[in-house]
């Protein structure tokens, strides 16, 4: 589903280049829930946002659901950004005056008229994640927990080949967050849902299936659970 | 103490034979749960002693039944309204470290970083068992296992404050 290689992503200010993707190779299968972790700084969220096709890499190739995403024009990398990945953010992103239902639907505009196919699909997302009842309030009276779950429906609206979420719990308090982690683990257990998280949060982390360490701009680590000494190793990261 | 107050519970509402017992005592106990079938048998006779619970007789396969008296429905309200205190789950580490600190033992961070290891591999092996039983419906052990969780959580917060003061 996401094949990465030599992932290099620079930033350059006045004579100053600070690399902070090093060259990176990761793989990730069709129907994982991967979380990345890894101190401030690491280059984490860079890497989500080049997987999003958010951002262009100096080097390397992305590939997500066999298409190149570093080898797109901007406008193709928009569409497909549009029809292939859903996004959640740490601070939701929604548009505050506009509707559960309008937020929800608003990335299906672009593809053209809502159909009564699409507007029911709606529908059942608003029901499957728990915000029956609330279609027409607005985004702005919602609470935290509430609009990051409209965030999660507008991500699943187009039937993303994958969804990317960047710390979607880091301004929720711990029962909020489950709750929003149970959701990401509902979608991804029983619609086999590709998910890429980044998180700091070993609470967290212990919903995905594999956890990839980010240390320096390079991968320190890929630890499936499967594997005897993982917590050792999870532990010595985070000391 | 659990296995007591789990047979005056399995017989709250309906008569039971020892080995239901046991797999009800089993259940109670979640996720570290079972428990050996010698321990229901001595409790039982301990409780008959004590009048908890009494012996109408036995089933059609010969199986002797045992039901709660009225002593023992009144003993198990009284336990469900003693609150329990958070410390004892983990006096044992908290004991050990302190007795630690008091011989200035040189293999602390180690003690801690091991504890640590453990926490987490809890945490994540919990996190995939709770979300397993949420979508099996089993709503209540999925919020026993949440409390764990939380518990857990303050364990590893408070090692990695220790650990922050001792650098």
């Amino acid at each position: 589903m996401i094949k990465v290689t030599n992932l290099t992503k620079e930033f350059v200010q006045g004579q100053e280049r600070t690399q902070v993707l090093k060259g990176i190779d990761l793989h990730i299968e069709e129907g994982e829930f991967v979380a990345i972790m890894g101190p401030s700084g690491s280059g984490k969220s860079t890497l989500l946002q080049l997987l999003g096709g958010l951002d262009v890499p100096t080097k390397g190739d992305i590939q997500v659901d066999q298409h190149f995403l570093n080898k797109m024009k901007e406008r193709e990398r928009t569409i497909f950004r549009r029809q292939k990945l859903g996004f959640i953010f740490q601070n939701y992103q929604l548009l505050p005056t506009l509707t559960v239902e309008e937020n929800i639907a608003f990335p299906l505009h672009a593809d053209g008229k809502l159909t009564n196919e699409k507007n029911k699909w709606i529908h059942e997302l608003i029901a499957s994640v728990g915000l029956e009842g609330l279609n027409r309030k607005r985004a702005n009276l919602l609470s935290g927990g509430q609009q990051q779950r409209v965030a999660i429906a507008r991500a699943l609206v187009n039937h993303p080949a994958v969804l990317l979420a960047d710390e979607p719990t880091g301004n929720l308090d711990r029962a909020k967050a489950e709750e929003i982690l149970v959701l990401l683990s509902t979608f991804h257990r029983r619609k086999k849902q590709t998910i890429v998280m980044v998180t700091h949060d070993i609470f967290a982390a212990g919903f995905a299936d594999h956890l990839i360490l980010f240390k320096d701009g390079v991968i320190d680590q890929v630890i499936s659970r499967k594997e005897e000494d993982y917590a050792k190793y999870l532990a010595n990261f985070m000391a | 103490m659990s296995v007591k107050y789990g047979i005056l519970t399995s017989l709250f509402r309906q008569r039971h034979h020892g080995y239901e017992l046991k797999l009800e005592v089993d259940s109670l106990l979640g996720i570290k749960g079972k428990i050996n079938p010698g321990q229901v048998y001595t409790t039982l006779d301990r409780l008959m002693r004590d009048q908890l619970v009494s012996s109408p007789g036995w089933d059609d396969q010969e199986r002797k039944l045992f039901q709660l008296e009225a002593r023992g429905k009144d003993e198990l309200e009284k336990w469900l309204l003693e609150p329990v205190p958070y410390y004892t789950a983990k006096e044992d580490f908290f004991f050990k470290w302190n007795c630690a600190r008091k011989i200035h033992f040189a293999q602390e961070k180690q003690m801690l970083e091991q504890q640590k290891e453990m926490i987490i591999k809890e945490v994540m092996e919990l996190t995939k068992l709770k979300t397993e039983l949420l979508l099996q419906g089993e709503e209540n052990k999925y919020l026993l296992i949440t409390g764990t969780l939380l518990h857990l959580e303050a364990d590893l917060n408070w090692i990695n404050q220790v650990e922050n003061r001792s650098r």
